[in-house]
This record gives C-alpha cells, structure tokens and sequence, in this order.
C-alpha cells in the first residue's frame, strides 16, 4: 500500500499527507461548494436526487484525486467521471491514443474485454467476472494485479466511509 | 537430438521427488550450503563436455529409476553455484518471484555451466552410480548429505535451477549450451519435478502464476473481516464482493444522508487545516461545549431519525467517541448558549471535525 492513514480516531492532529486528510480536505471543499450553489431548502425529492447525485461524483471524485493516478482503479474513475455518456465514442479513441496501460491489449470495455478474460487463462469463474466489474478499471487486468487493485480499492472505501459518516453525524448534530 | 528428447521423456514421466513443499526453516540451512557450494572450487575442463553427451539414455534411466534419495542428493549442490550472487531462498514466494527473474541468470548460466558440467562429467565417465555419490563428495567437501529435507530443499532447488536453465535454453540458441544443459540434467532429473507435477515450463509458470495470485488472496482475507474462516477461493472471492459491494452502498446511503441534512453552517476550511490549527485548538476550547449544547437548545428531531436509520454497521467508533465527549462537557454553561457567530461556529464544527478525524 502506498498510502498511510493514521491507525486510530483519537484526538490527535491529523497527518496531513495521510489518503484520509487528503480526501477530507477535498471533499470538505466540494461540499461547500455544491451547498453554496444551491438554496439550503430542497424538499423535494428531485432536487434532493439532484444533490445526491452531486455530493457522490464528489465524493468519488475527491476520493480518486486523492490516489492521484498511482492505481488503475483510480486512473480508471478519473476517466469515467470525466468522459460521461455524450461524448462517449470520442472518449473512447481519446483514451485509447492517450493512456498507457500495462496491458498490451487495448481496453475496450465492451468488446475487447471479453478477449481478454479469455486469454487471461483459466480464471476463477464467475466470481472472477463480478469482481472486475465492481472495480472501475478491472476489466482490463489479469487476476494478480486485479486482487492487487481490490486491496487497494477496499482501503480506500473504508477511509471514504469512514470520513462521510463523520462529516454527515457532524452535520446532522445541529 | 535424441539425446535431449530421451532426457526430456525421462524428466516427464519421472516426477521422483520427496513430496512436501519448501518450508521457512530449509531455507536458513539452505544459505549455508549454497554458501558452502559457491565456494567450492571449480575446474574448468571443457573436454569433458563429450564425455557427458555420451552418457547413454538407458544408464540415465537406470539413474533415474534408483529413487533411493541418498543418491538424489548430488543433484543439486553443484548445481546451485550458478546461482552465484543470489541466495536468497526460502520461501515458496521467493521461489515464485524467482520466475520472473531467470532472464537474469541466463548470461550466468550460460557461462557457468560449462564449469558446473566438468565436474560431473569425470564422475559420469566412471560408473554412474558412484558418480552420483561422488560428486557431492567432490564438490561439497564436508557435507553431510544424506538428510531428507536436504534433499527436499535441494529438489525445490533444482526447480529453480531447472527455471534457470530453462531460461537459458530459452534465450540461448547455441548447440553447446543446449547439449551442456542436456548433459548436465541426465543425472539429476529425478529430482527436478515435484511430485505429479509437470515440468515443462509452461506449467511452471502457470504455478508460480497460482503462487502470487494466493499470496494476494491471503493479503485481501487480511482485508475484509471474516474471512479469516472461510477456505477456498470461490468463497473468500465472494465475501470480498460482497464487501466491496457493501462499501459503495454505504457510500450511496452517506451521500443521499449529506444531501438531505441541511447543513446550517459553512464549513471554514482554511482554519482547518492551516498550520495553526494547533492554537486553535486551544482558544477554541471552550466553545467545544457548544455542540453538546446545541441539541438540547434547538431541539433537534432529525438527528434521532438519521441515526436510527442509518446506523447500518460496525464502523461506528465516530458517533461513540464524539459522545463522550460531549457527555464529559455537558455541565451547563448558559452563559456561553448566546454564542451564535456563524463564523466563530464554522471554526467550531471544524475542529470538531478534526477531532472526529
């Protein structure tokens, strides 16, 4: 693992170069920001939809600049949250001539992808398939760096969680 | 060849090995034969190469069929000096790693094996039998070898020697070394393969493959709580699903949470996490009564309602800490309930964040 993150909640000043700082300064800011954009009222369900959808790409967001582009799987969020539906075909062609992967194949999610998992040699089945597609940017590797990427993704998890259910018990205090 | 194809039919279909697989102890007695073996003098005696080849496929048979492990044990020592410089052997991962790695040693194992084959090549010109005793004798000067996890690390060796060569026979084209490495296996092929393993180096690779791809599952049982019970990979597989699936839900249901509560104070994050947040810490101290204060004064029903609903797991050390604090403060202090500068209050939740964090 290539990121540290204090050990225990206590009351200590927090490690600024720790993935769990990083992430709640980042999201901290996003926040501010979506909250600042809209009225402080919504009660309706759409807009409450509306500010959900926000605060996730934020916060998904915010967790991947964290981790910079040092993991496929953040590399990969980076990606899908840049490039979302409209421009989809360009994105492709785009990533395609821009990224370099340790792959040697190219990653087209669609269709390449079943090539590979095909080459990949005898993987482990069905579980093997869900899991790559639970995490971003999994389709395109073999198994060893995929558990490798997991580990990692389930860190990162647990500090984001962590983090939003201190920010939102704060917040739900007043 | 006839010669390599004998050598390889011989090598497939005797898989003669003492079983088991390479524990953490073999290695530390390991380093010091290998230690030992490096430095063993060595002849150089290209001649003798000839005399190598000519080992007929029958005697190798006749070699390869006397699975007494007494006579096993000469395969390796000598062997092990093409290692020179690398020995670091030891664990079944170390092994593994070792794949990746014999492009490395080619060159070496190109250079040395003329050297490693001049020695056996005098005993195999005697009786072969013998030789097989003699050469540890030779090359190994006061080593007791007659052990069976001697000769249990030794065979772990060979797979790795075997890895080796292989790259050798690889990368190398040249006659010589093919019919060097050919002639340097015949008498110690019965102890290269594991037992009911393959040994072509596809397989091999395909296990070492298996190796690092169970090192990581370990590390990811590690990871996710529970899994520490569960055997077999399909299973631990789909607890770690279920895990990752259970963290993305619950960071959907924190996000919809965010966006439902109405926060009524702006976070001031420069004073966060300044370099002064220290003495910020301190003058604000005081005022982190505030928070316990605030639900009794204002009443809230919201907070009740989230934290019922969503109090979903185990993570739950934020919301237990921060009470007792709060209980700790809980003394009323009303002169301080008139305080409500937005900004003073920002700088507070801040550092309760901080605190939290």
């Amino acid at each position: 693992m290539n990121t540290s993150k204090p050990p225990t909640m206590d009351l200590q000043n927090l490690n600024p170069s720790s993935l769990k700082s990083r992430f709640a300064t980042r999201f901290l800011r996003a926040l501010t920001k979506i909250n600042a954009q809209k009225p402080i009222s919504p009660s309706s369900p759409t807009e409450i939809f509306q500010r959900y959808r926000r605060i996730k790409v934020a916060a998904d967001k915010s967790m991947a600049y964290s981790v910079r582009s040092r993991r496929t799987w953040s590399r990969a969020t980076l990606w899908r949250l840049r490039t979302r539906s409209p421009r989809s075909r360009l994105a492709t062609l785009a990533r395609r001539s821009s990224v370099k992967t340790r792959t040697t194949t190219v990653v087209d999610k669609t269709s390449h992808g079943k090539e590979n998992k095909e080459e990949r040699g005898a993987g482990l089945g069905v579980e093997e398939e869900e899991l790559r597609e639970l995490v971003p940017g999994g389709e395109a590797m073999d198994l060893c760096n995929l558990l490798d990427e997991t580990a990692h993704y389930i860190k990162c998890l647990t500090t984001q969680v962590q983090v939003m259910r201190t920010i939102a018990n704060l917040y739900s205090l007043d | 060849m006839e010669s390599n194809a004998g050598t390889k039919e011989t090598r497939s279909n005797l898989t003669a090995s003492d079983g088991g697989e390479v524990t953490a102890f073999e290695s530390l007695q390991f380093t010091d034969e290998i230690h030992r073996l490096i430095l063993a003098p060595t002849t150089d005696n290209s001649s003798s190469f000839t005399a190598l080849l000519e080992l007929p496929p029958p005697q190798a048979v006749e070699l390869l069929h006397s699975p007494d492990s007494p006579k096993l044990i000469a395969a390796s020592p000598p062997n092990v000096e093409d290692f020179q410089g690398s020995f670091r052997f030891p664990s079944n991962s170390g092994l593994i790693e070792r794949d990746a790695r014999f492009s490395l040693f080619s060159g070496e194992a190109n250079n040395s094996n003329e050297k490693r084959n001049s020695p056996e090549s005098k005993n195999v010109s005697a009786n072969p039998e013998k030789n097989v005793k003699s050469e540890p004798a030779e090359t190994e000067s006061s080593q007791p070898l007659v052990s069976d996890p001697t000769v249990e690390k030794r065979s772990i060796k060979r797979k790795d020697r075997e890895n080796k060569v292989k790259g050798s026979t690889k990368k190398s084209k040249t006659v010589a070394n093919e019919n060097s490495e050919d002639a340097e296996k015949l008498p110690y092929v019965h102890v290269r393969a594991r037992r009911g393993q393959a040994t072509d180096s596809h397989s091999l690779a395909e296990r070492a493959r298996r190796e690092k791809i169970n090192a990581r599952m370990k590390l990811l049982q590690e990871l996710v709580p529970g899994c520490n019970k569960i055997s077999g990979t399909a299973l631990v597989l789909d607890e770690i699903i279920n895990h990752v699936q259970s963290l993305q839900r619950q960071v959907e249901f924190l996000s919809m949470r965010l966006a439902a509560v109405n926060p009524r104070i702006d976070f001031n994050l420069d004073s966060v996490f300044t370099s002064e947040s220290g003495s910020l810490m301190d003058s604000n101290f005081p005022s982190l009564v505030m928070p316990a204060i605030w639900p009794e004064v204002q009443g809230n029903g919201h907070r009740q309602q989230y934290q019922h609903q969503w109090h979903l797991d185990t993570l739950q050390q934020p919301v237990w800490g921060r009470e007792e604090v709060c209980n700790n403060y809980i003394t009323p202090e009303n002169s301080l309930l008139t305080y409500d500068s937005s900004a003073n209050s920002a700088t507070l939740q801040a550092n309760h964040l901080k605190m939290e964090l």
